[in-house]
């Protein structure tokens, strides 16, 4: 049972939506979803290994970081296990 | 704390040096991340599927029964990712509603949507729709009649939803173009009218 | 290798709660719903994260819940995308 299965979960509160809506808050969060895209289609890891990344962050984690910083957090993780990268970034574990 | 933005100044810099050694090390290319980034960036135009659907019986009867096939007639493909999916076209009348989630991360078609609102990727969204569809879509300013069934479809593999919304009323006379231009994202998701 | 379940069967998601990664929601594992269609053949995703060498490939079936028996309450169904070895077929009287 993992963190993000959180269909039917109690909790989260009311929702938060606006006007407009744009995919990204940020400029960065664009950089990491196209650095990821990026990266799948390269074979460098699975899509199914990516979102297994994103599960296995310890709980806590999962519910304190935003919906990018996961995503960037389980990039940096996979890199590191596969001996890709040596900069200084949040990873799991 | 899924909507926070605390550590926005030092994470844009850790995504810059990230890239720039993967960039130094060949495993991503400067011109491949900017292409995704312009594709990215380019409004999706889904509604143009809806808006020839409205006005096409023969292409709304491909569409429902094929929609991985009908959105090739239109220029769109779910072939495009990394891997193939099939899409489905959910129709709403006036006795049926759909909304579509993903509850266990955020499967969405953005062949045809672009990226995903935050909210559709919100905790509240993923964990409530399926329990307490019409409280959520209420929260929508969307009021079902009580005589409306909702079908709630969680999209957790590989098939992607696209809600064929009802016509508005007093439309008929608008030619294609016009009417795409009131098909809202939120109402191809199922999170709103038109 | 023929589809397990046809459209209108009743299958039961009788997946465990092992570790590891899987596409079953919790909400409807030990539940009992209806196949509405099957939607291609896909790879196992859990075959995928354990670095199987030929990792299964499976008819994925859209199945129906009804919220009822879900949650206890609500008159909406939900529908989940489901691999065939997520299912077995449900026991009469479910």
């Amino acid at each position: 049972m993992r963190v993000n299965d959180v269909g039917g979960m109690e909790g989260f509160g009311a929702l938060s939506v606006s006007e407009s809506d744009p995919p990204f808050h940020a400029d960065w969060e664009a950089h990491v979803h196209a650095l990821v895209s990026a990266l799948v289609r390269r074979g460098v890891f699975a899509l199914d290994e990516f979102r297994d990344t994103i599960e296995r962050m310890p709980p806590t984690d999962y519910l304190e970081t935003s919906y990018y910083e996961r995503w960037f957090r389980a990039t940096t993780t996979l890199l590191r296990e596969r001996g890709l990268l040596s900069a200084d970034a949040p990873a799991d574990g | 704390m899924s909507e926070g933005h605390h550590h926005d100044g030092s994470i844009a810099q850790q995504v810059r040096e990230v890239e720039a050694e993967l960039e130094a090390s060949g495993i991503v290319s400067a011109a491949e991340l900017e292409a995704i980034l312009d594709a990215m960036r380019t409004p999706a135009d889904g509604a143009r599927v809806v808006a020839h659907a409205w006005v096409d019986a023969a292409f709304r009867e491909r569409l429902l029964g094929d929609a991985t096939a009908a959105i090739e007639e239109l220029g769109y493909s779910m072939h495009g990712g990394v891997r193939p999916q099939m899409l489905v076209a959910l129709e709403n009348t006036e006795a049926v509603h759909n909304v579509v989630v993903c509850t266990l991360c955020s499967c969405y078609p953005i062949a045809l949507l672009g990226p995903s609102p935050p909210w559709y990727k919100s905790e509240a969204y993923r964990s409530r729709v399926v329990r307490e569809p019409r409280a959520v879509l209420s929260e929508f300013g969307l009021e079902l009649a009580e005589t409306v069934e909702v079908r709630v479809w969680d999209a957790s593999a590989e098939t992607r939803y696209l809600v064929l919304p009802l016509r508005p009323r007093g439309t008929d006379e608008l030619a294609e173009e016009h009417l795409a231009a009131l098909i809202t994202r939120n109402g191809m998701i199922g999170t709103a009218s038109l | 290798m023929d589809d397990r379940f046809r459209t209108g069967e009743r299958v039961l998601v009788s997946l465990p709660d092992s570790p590891g990664h899987h596409r079953a929601p919790r909400y409807v594992r030990g539940h009992v719903g209806t196949v509405l269609a099957v939607h291609g053949r896909h790879v196992l995703p859990d075959d995928v994260v354990a670095r199987m060498a030929e990792p299964h490939v499976e008819p994925v079936y859209a199945v129906a819940f009804a919220a009822g028996a879900l949650w206890g309450a609500g008159d909406h169904t939900v529908t989940v995308n489901l691999w065939e070895s997520y299912l077995e077929p449900a026991e009469e009287g479910r």
